[in-house]
């Protein structure tokens, strides 16, 4: 009897701590919606943030010139928000242009103080402010005025945007570009008010986060919930649904789904990958798959020798790009996005991704990619040609390698080595990519390191082959070419760099768009770096988009890139969820949903 | 406590601080010295940009002064700096604010592992080879030898997919039932055993046969004089125990999605937050010198044979 006394008053104390443990859960009522779209955010200062779970809260919390909305039929478009409208610019002498927005009356902060033109003023400095060094402050690269404010030697430099009076905002820019709109709804073109982001913490804590978009924040329990709640301030509150917005904080894929499965989540932006197919298959409805605008690929060292020992050939740098572009064509990239990545990605023929559009802001930029008429892109894609291209790249190598006629395998091409960021689907395809090549003779090594320390090699030019990926932060084919100049930090190849440097090899010839450049056997600088300043100049649509076709010709002619497939935007999302969308960033929207009990 | 023992602990005490301040030291060097840094990202800052972030944290002076400053801050403010990757937020704030879950976590879990661990193992211990003990050791022997990112996965799958009866986040409201019962299982499977074998040593001495002679009464016997001393084993696991709970926590938590401070010990180095990841091995190395220490002196208060020396 005592026994069982002592065994129940244990148990009693057990229950007793578990029911000290956790707060009171907010429950999802049709008025609040529970969703998880990534573990905390590093940031959600507009300026600061970097990541796309940052901007999606962001998005909800701010309200910049414009925004991202969806139209009666459901396409998505930027409208005004905070401005009145979005005007024409006029263009001034010196070639630069000139905005002027009148800003909707009224408008206040979260707090209730006015807001004013001043405040973006404010904000557009300190974006691109080397004292903030936001990863994100090329955003306003565009902005005139910005080349000074990156000069350290320069500390009172300010871009040329000014308050004409309380409401009415003006700002110049470089040149014109058809993404302009589009900039003004991204986050770093975001106001925050001076006296709030003077305290460094502001954006840590919702006793400080003064905002001015749908929402403000209610609460911010570390590591756990992000709840928002509807801003009655904002002017265009009456047509906000959503009351609530609950965002959980996880970075686990199989936590994600468990909470999803068991309904508590009404959106999760990530899967576990292993789980796809059968997500697939379970839930049809439910199961999203959204294009992105991004590029899975593999990248060269270019200054990587991969001519056979002794090989004598005219121009080694012609060769080299022979042989890399015949050995893009050895990959079945229908096989990759089928059976290893599994998502719905689309194969990739481009280095520009699919989702960019051309100078009629309608065709894919990618479909006029290249010069065959018989397919999109640089090479063709179909998986009934996937026979063609192994034959016809295995005829180009036959020119520079020996050839086991009776193996069907080269015997003399240096091995290889295929670095990659840890992580399980990057190594699938690195043991695909390993394979096809194997097939021919060709022996790569697989290398697989930590992500930060990949970063510093792969950015140093440490490697041979490396896994690679872009994604464009707006939609407009110059974010997928501007990083391959030869002073860009992100110009993995190295272009224009080490040996590459002085390799007077690239042509260019920019006479036929009106301009007096015409460049034979020149530098990767005086080529490249040459089209890609003019096309950021360049005012001209039709010719500034023909002058990025070449700039991506130009690219693709090295070989240097390998595009495997384009990325997608994967994420679950409950059924009595209504009113949702999402933008090609992948930037979710939830205040105009509703949630049927 | 006379002074031979106040010296044991004055030497305990030092004997820890400079385990923390090694551990300090070597986790600075090594942490520089791997290739990488808190600026590199997918899309690169400009030179400028690095430049002025760089002196902003004092990343541009040599390591050698780094370091200095470094301690200096620690010893004379206890301060761990900013963080890097989470703008506007102490490093102090961030490990805080995971500690408060991770340590509600831990401790309730250790407890219920060590009441639960000692009640099985002393009922094993006084129905040893009947039905009873064999049930419990076959599930100890279970619990024993699976890792605890699998029984986690498998009581997610249970009873928040399954059966809907728990939550599977555990920020919200029960939501710490399960990563507690899953962290608890395997010390309490392993307290068990050892109580089940020092309880059955125990019970076979001279002392415990002498008192049952005198007639001292069964209950007596078990709790007055039987489990005070099966206990000492028991302690001595004490100090890895809680080991085993601040390292299962990180899957655990990851699992159950705790907002802990497990996620920053590997998030921490994967962005190169060097106070970050400087932070949290303090904070880890502080608690297991305490805890080993703690439990050394508990072991000499339960057992007075014990010397200190």
């Amino acid at each position: 009897m005592k026994k069982l006394l002592a065994v129940l008053l244990t148990l009693a104390m057990v229950v007793t701590l578990f029911a000290a443990c956790g707060d009171k859960k907010p429950a999802a009522t049709a008025s609040e919606i529970n969703v998880c779209i990534a573990s905390e955010p590093d940031t959600i200062d507009p300026a600061l943030n970097s990541a796309v779970d940052g901007a999606t809260l962001i998005a909800h919390l701010f309200s910049g010139l414009a925004k991202w909305a969806q139209d009666d039929k459901g396409a998505l478009v930027i409208v005004p928000d905070a401005a009145e409208e979005l005007t024409e610019g006029v263009k001034n002498d010196d070639g630069t242009v000139t905005y002027t927005y009148k800003l909707r009356d009224g408008l206040t902060w979260s707090d209730g103080q006015p807001l004013t033109a001043q405040d973006f003023v404010f904000s557009w400095n300190r974006s691109c402010s080397l004292e903030l060094g936001a990863d994100y402050g090329y955003m306003l690269e565009i902005v005139d005025g910005y080349a000074d404010t990156q000069d350290e030697s320069k500390p009172d430099a300010k871009l040329n945007v000014k308050a004409i009076d309380e409401k009415t905002l003006e700002v110049t820019l470089t040149t014109d570009v058809p993404y302009w709109n589009e900039l003004l709804a991204f986050p770093s073109y975001f106001p925050v008010r001076e006296d709030v982001v003077a305290n460094e913490s502001w954006a840590t804590d919702p006793a400080t986060y003064v905002c001015n978009g749908a929402y403000k924040m209610a609460s911010w329990a570390h590591n756990s919930v992000i709840t928002l709640e509807k801003n009655e301030n904002y002017y265009d509150a009456d047509k906000v649904t959503m009351d609530k917005i609950n965002f959980y904080l996880s970075d686990d894929a199989n936590n994600m789904l468990a909470n999803f499965k068991n309904g508590d989540w009404k959106l999760i932006d990530d899967v576990p990958t292993n789980e796809i197919a059968t997500l697939k298959a379970e839930y049809p409805d439910e199961f999203k798959v959204v294009g992105q605008i991004g590029t899975y690929y593999v990248c060269w060292n270019i200054n990587e020798d991969i001519l056979p020992a002794g090989a004598d050939v005219e121009d080694p740098e012609a060769a080299r790009e022979e042989i890399r572009n015949a050995i893009t064509l050895l990959f079945d990239r229908n096989y990759i996005v089928d059976e290893i990545a599994q998502g719905g990605q689309v194969p990739a023929s481009s280095f520009v991704a699919m989702g960019m559009t051309d100078a009629d802001g309608k065709t894919e930029f990618y479909k006029n990619a290249g010069s065959s008429g018989a397919f999109d892109g640089y090479y063709d894609v179909a998986a009934n040609a996937v026979k063609a291209n192994f034959d016809k790249a295995v005829e180009v190598l036959k020119k520079y390698y020996d050839y086991d006629e009776a193996t069907g395998k080269f015997t003399n091409f240096p091995s290889l080595t295929y670095l990659y960021n840890t992580s399980e689907g990057h190594k699938a395809i690195g043991e695909y990519l390993q394979s096809a090549l194997d097939n021919i003779g060709i022996s790569m090594k697989l290398e697989n390191q930590e992500w930060n320390t990949f970063l510093n090699t792969r950015k140093q030019g440490d490697y041979s082959i490396a896994r690679n990926g872009w994604l464009a932060d707006y939609n407009d084919p110059i974010s997928f070419l501007d990083m391959w100049t030869s002073i860009s930090g992100n110009n993995d190849v190295q272009f224009g760099k080490g040996a590459n440097k002085d390799l007077k090899h690239y042509s260019l010839d920019l006479t036929p768009y009106g301009y007096d450049v015409k460049v034979e056997n020149g530098t990767w600088a005086e080529t490249y770096d040459v089209l890609i300043s003019t096309i950021k100049t360049c005012t001209d649509t039709d010719k500034r988009f023909q002058m990025m076709h070449l700039a991506e010709d130009m690219l693709m002619a090295t070989g240097c890139l390998c595009p495997l497939y384009y990325y997608t935007d994967l994420f679950m999302i409950s059924k009595d969820v209504k009113g949702f969308f999402s933008n090609p960033l992948g930037y979710k929207y939830f205040m105009y949903t509703t949630v049927e009990a | 406590m006379n002074s031979k023992n106040m010296m044991y602990i004055l030497k305990r005490i030092l004997l820890a601080l400079l385990t923390v301040w090694v551990v300090i030291t070597i986790t600075f060097f090594v942490m520089h010295a791997v290739p990488g840094g808190p600026f590199l990202g997918e899309k690169a800052m400009s030179e400028a940009t690095v430049k002025a972030l760089e002196a902003k944290y004092g990343m541009d002076k040599p390591l050698m002064t780094q370091y200095f400053t470094y301690l200096k801050d620690i010893v004379t403010r206890f301060d761990f700096g900013p963080s890097i990757k989470q703008r506007g937020r102490m490093v102090i704030d961030v490990i805080a604010d995971g500690m408060k879950t991770s340590v509600k976590l831990g401790l309730i879990a250790a407890f219920l592992a060590l009441i639960t661990g000692v009640v099985l193992g002393a009922v094993a211990a006084l129905r040893r080879n009947r039905i009873i003990d064999k049930v419990i050791m076959v599930i100890t022997t279970a619990f024993v030898s699976m890792p605890s990112f699998i029984m986690g996965v498998l009581l997610l799958i249970a009873f928040v997919i399954r059966l809907k009866w728990l939550p599977g986040n555990g920020a919200t409201s029960g939501g710490l039932v399960l990563p507690i019962i899953t962290l608890s299982l395997y010390p309490m499977a392993y307290i068990t055993r050892l109580t089940r074998s020092s309880m059955l040593d125990v019970l076979g001495q001279d002392y415990i046969r002498t008192a049952r002679a005198k007639g001292v009464s069964k209950w007596k016997i078990i709790f007055g004089h039987a489990m005070k001393n099966s206990l000492i084993p028991v302690i001595t696991y004490f100090g890895p125990m809680i080991a085993y709970i601040v390292t299962g926590s990180i899957v655990v938590e990851q699992i159950f999605a705790v907002p802990g401070i497990g996620r920053f010990f590997v998030s921490s180095i994967i962005n190169r937050d060097y106070p970050m990841i400087m932070g949290t091995t303090i904070i880890l190395a502080i608690l297991i010198v305490v805890m080993n220490m703690v439990s050394d002196i508990l072991y000499k208060v339960v057992d007075p044979r014990i010397k200190f020396d």
